[in-house]
């Protein structure tokens, strides 16, 4: 395996049989995890996902199938090395409590004998690349730090020797929910920029949804029932199982996936605060509109005026404020928020603030049927 | 010299024998019994306050610290020979599991239980024998139990002063060392402390059963 | 370790009273060897009392007992640690109950009435017959604290080590018995006590040590002789314990206190 290229992962029949149980825990698991991509295990619990999991760092060994890391056979490694290659991160972090952090973030190229001093930078890099300060946080003891700082350290652990491929096991499964979306959209941040193979296990199909460049929906025995990327897992999922897993919502959460630079913007009709209330007037006639959106010299709206208030001198001071306006970078589910808490379509504003258009209730609706029949087929 | 087995040995000897087992037995469950009432009389005495708990434990743990053979030498010219020398060192060992456990097991009485019993009129002393004692009984119990363990090998060495019990069997064994049933003497004697100790042990299982509330059953 | 576990442990129970034992013990050792001697060497000794009552017999004595407290100590951290981690291993989990069982049998066991017998059996004097059934009464701390020690760590943290490719010898040194530590040295604590009390039956099978001044007071019926020999053998234990104590305060991981 060659440090710092993606790497992917072949399972071909894995199986896992206890010795005393008539059904194997894992029967015949055949799977191909992409390079550099983070693939979800979603499953209930006790569906023998962790089990698989286990099986591709050989903490449980296959009773049969192959296991392909990088080209390389791992069944036929060292299982030690072989671990010392492949991050692993668990619930509640699983740091060592009688070591400092800066030892347990050491540990592994400890193992692997590197330099003292090779270590010691290895291990402030990493600290910042997760978010803590080294000066604050090397000779802190577990035991002093939060919930989400121990995750963090944890992550740091399992990145220290640069491992190709990274093993998650709801990492942050123990941490309270706002803690948990910060850890998760850190994770996106440090994925963007490593690149590194995951395999991360949850319950939380949120999550999955969130993280997961592909997801693998997993029934009893770790039996894959769907294997697909976030999107075609929401439009269409392959059973009722699924459909159950994925949970109603199913299309609010598509929403959380689409941004509104993915769909094609409508457009009011806009007047400048200097322009006359008559003039306005005639443009939405012809439009047939009942609306126009009133915009501040740089182009950026303030208020939404109805034909019927247009009869004075002047567009200043008339109308309702815009309230909640979206950006480009905004989800879909952003969007219709802001269409139902406005009462209409949401505004779009661009970089500077600027006016960019609109989005409408039946955009956002289309959007979503085109999705459904797209996954369809 | 006749070898005599142990089976012979004890059948022919078992008046004399039950008789010390007695003996023993009985004076170790009576100096727990005194050392219950002392220790738990102390520890309701002290629990309440800090520095009253840690002068009560910290004296009690000193003395069990003690060796029990050298207690013996410091009592016997104040006390004499005999019951007095014995029942006084046994029941000072018996009072630090004993005084801890009651101050460890009253200080974990909840406080909202306190608060809701006196909240609904108990007066101060019902509160402590109706609530608190009771719910910290496995506690004390488990330090009675800690104690009558350490006794019962305790009490053998008090026959060294003259004190009653199987111990006499395994001095005499001891000063009979090359005689015919030296052997049998001692191990009659050790046996039968260990095989009281684990019965003993086993009817603290039942007793703990029996008097403690099922509702904080563990 | 709760306080319902029937458990024989030199822990005040509170840290409070830890500490001011930590303070007071030592001292309270020294001042009663100090007085006991002053007052003994101020008195009329007779020719009787001369021959116990001297330094060279209560240095030898003592000496002595130190020896066979050292002894019955190096014996039990050699057999109870060794034995309490493979306790733990899997393969040998079966078995566990069984020693536990034996040694709770031990600690059921009078010492003098194990000391005897092992004497009339191997009918051998000295040092090492006092030390050896000595460490059998005194085991059962120490393995019954490893093997617990071992047993409550988070299996969480055992699969941290090997999941970042640990072997399970490393986890072993590196995880396991780091964390085991705190209990392993109450239980070292707890024998130590153990040992430095029922060193003074080793006079009973020539291993001399403070128990032979006591004896020697209560044959020839002079107080002062088995005053000296107690206070002295008081003063001893309440040292040892207080050793045993800083030993527990002070030798386990930092990031555990």
């Amino acid at each position: 395996m060659p440090e710092q290229t993606s790497v992917g992962i072949e399972l071909a029949d894995v199986t896992k049989r206890y010795p005393g149980s008539r059904e194997p825990a894992v029967d015949g698991f055949t799977m191909t995890i992409n390079p550099g991509e983070t693939t979800i295990f979603v499953g209930p619990s006790g569906c023998g996902k962790t089990t698989t999991m286990r099986m591709i760092n050989r903490l449980i060994e296959p009773t049969s199938g192959r296991i392909v890391i990088g080209g390389d056979d791992a069944l036929s490694l060292d299982a030690d090395d072989l671990r010392r290659r492949i991050g692993y991160a668990i619930q509640q972090a699983g740091l060592f409590p009688h070591l400092t952090v800066a030892q347990n973030v050491g540990v592994v190229p400890g193992l692997l004998k590197w330099p003292k001093k090779r270590i010691e930078a290895r291990v402030e890099e990493m600290l910042s690349l997760v978010g803590l300060e080294p000066e604050e946080f090397l000779r802190r003891y577990p035991r002093q730090l939060s919930g989400g700082q121990q995750q963090r350290v944890g992550v740091a652990r399992a990145l220290a020797a640069d491992p190709p491929v990274l093993l998650m096991d709801e990492p942050f499964g123990a941490v309270d929910p706002i803690t948990r979306g910060n850890l998760q959209d850190e994770l996106l941040r440090l994925q963007a920029e490593l690149h590194k193979t995951i395999v991360f296990v949850t319950h939380d199909f949120d999550e999955a949804v969130k993280l997961g460049d592909r997801i693998a929906v997993l029934g009893d025995r770790s039996r894959i029932l769907q294997y697909d990327t976030p999107e075609a897992i929401l439009a269409n999922p392959a059973d009722d199982t699924v459909a159950g897993f994925v949970g109603a919502g199913a299309s609010l959460k598509q929403l959380t996936l689409l941004r509104v630079r993915d769909i094609v913007l409508g457009s009011a009709i806009t007047a400048s605060v200097e322009e006359a209330p008559s003039s306005v007037r005639q443009r939405m006639a012809t439009e047939g509109r009942k609306f126009a959106l009133v915009l501040d010299n740089r182009r950026r709206p303030l208020r939404w005026v109805h034909d019927r208030q247009l009869g004075g001198a002047s567009l200043a001071g008339i109308g309702r404020p815009v309230g909640d306006v979206v950006s480009t970078q905004s989800t879909l589910q952003d969007a219709l928020e802001a269409i139902l808490t406005e009462g209409g379509d949401a505004v779009v504003t661009g970089p500077r603030g600027e006016y960019a258009g609109t989005v409408q209730l039946d955009t956002v609706v289309a959007k979503i049927r085109e999705l459904r029949e797209e996954h369809q087929s | 010299m006749i070898k005599v087995s142990l089976w012979e040995f004890v059948t022919d000897r078992w008046p004399r024998l039950a008789a010390e087992a007695y003996q023993h037995a009985s004076v170790v469950i009576q100096c727990t019994l005194i050392a219950t009432l002392v220790g738990v009389l102390a520890g309701v005495a002290v629990y309440r306050s800090p520095i009253g708990s840690t002068i009560a434990t910290a004296l009690a743990s000193t003395i069990l610290t003690i060796p029990s053979f050298a207690l013996l030498g410091l009592l016997i010219p104040l006390v004499g020979l005999g019951v007095a020398p014995t029942v006084t060192a046994l029941v000072l060992y018996a009072l630090l599991p004993i005084v801890r456990n009651t101050i460890v097991g009253l200080g974990g009485v909840d406080s909202a239980v306190t608060d809701a019993a006196r909240g609904i009129g108990m007066n101060r002393m019902r509160v402590l024998t109706l609530v608190e004692l009771r719910l910290a009984w496995p506690a004390i119990l488990a330090g009675m139990r800690v104690a009558t363990q350490m006794l019962m090998g305790i009490a053998a060495i008090a026959a060294y002063a003259k004190g009653p019990g199987l111990g006499t069997e395994i001095f005499s064994g001891l000063n009979r060392a090359g005689a015919a049933n030296a052997v049998n003497q001692a191990l009659a004697g050790t046996l039968g402390i260990v095989l009281m100790a684990l019965l003993i042990d086993g009817l603290y299982l039942l007793v703990a059963r029996l008097t403690t509330s099922r509702g904080i059953r563990a | 370790m709760t306080v319902t576990d029937a458990v024989v442990s030199m822990e005040s129970g509170t840290r409070r009273a830890e500490v001011v034992r930590l303070f007071l013990q030592p001292i309270a050792a020294l001042v009663l060897v100090g007085a006991v001697l002053v007052w003994a060497f101020s008195q009329d000794l007779d020719a009787i009392e001369v021959v116990t009552l001297n330094a060279a017999t209560l240095l030898k004595s003592t000496g002595e007992h130190v020896l066979i407290t050292a002894a019955v100590t190096v014996l039990v951290v050699v057999v109870a640690i060794p034995l309490g981690i493979v306790l733990t291993r899997r393969w040998a989990r079966w078995i566990a109950p069984v020693f536990l069982g034996v040694a709770t049998i031990g600690q059921a066991a009078p010492a003098i009435g194990v000391i005897v017998l092992y004497f009339l059996w191997t009918e051998q004097e000295g040092l090492w017959a006092a030390a050896v059934p000595l460490a059998f009464v005194s085991l059962l701390p120490v393995l019954r604290n490893t093997i617990v020690g071992i047993q409550q760590i988070d299996p969480a943290l055992v699969d941290a080590g090997r999941g970042i490719g640990m072997s399970s010898f490393t986890v072993l040194r590196r995880v396991e018995l780091p964390l085991a530590i705190p209990l392993i040295l109450a239980g070292l604590r707890t024998s130590l006590v153990l040992a430095v009390g029922t060193a003074t039956l080793a006079l009973f099978v020539n291993g001399g040590g403070l128990g032979f001044v006591i004896d020697s007071g209560y044959k020839v019926a002079r107080p002062t002789v088995l005053l000296t020999g107690a206070a002295l053998a008081v003063g001893l234990a309440l040292l040892i314990d207080w050793l045993g104590a800083l030993a527990e305060r002070y030798l386990g991981p930092k990031g555990l206190r």
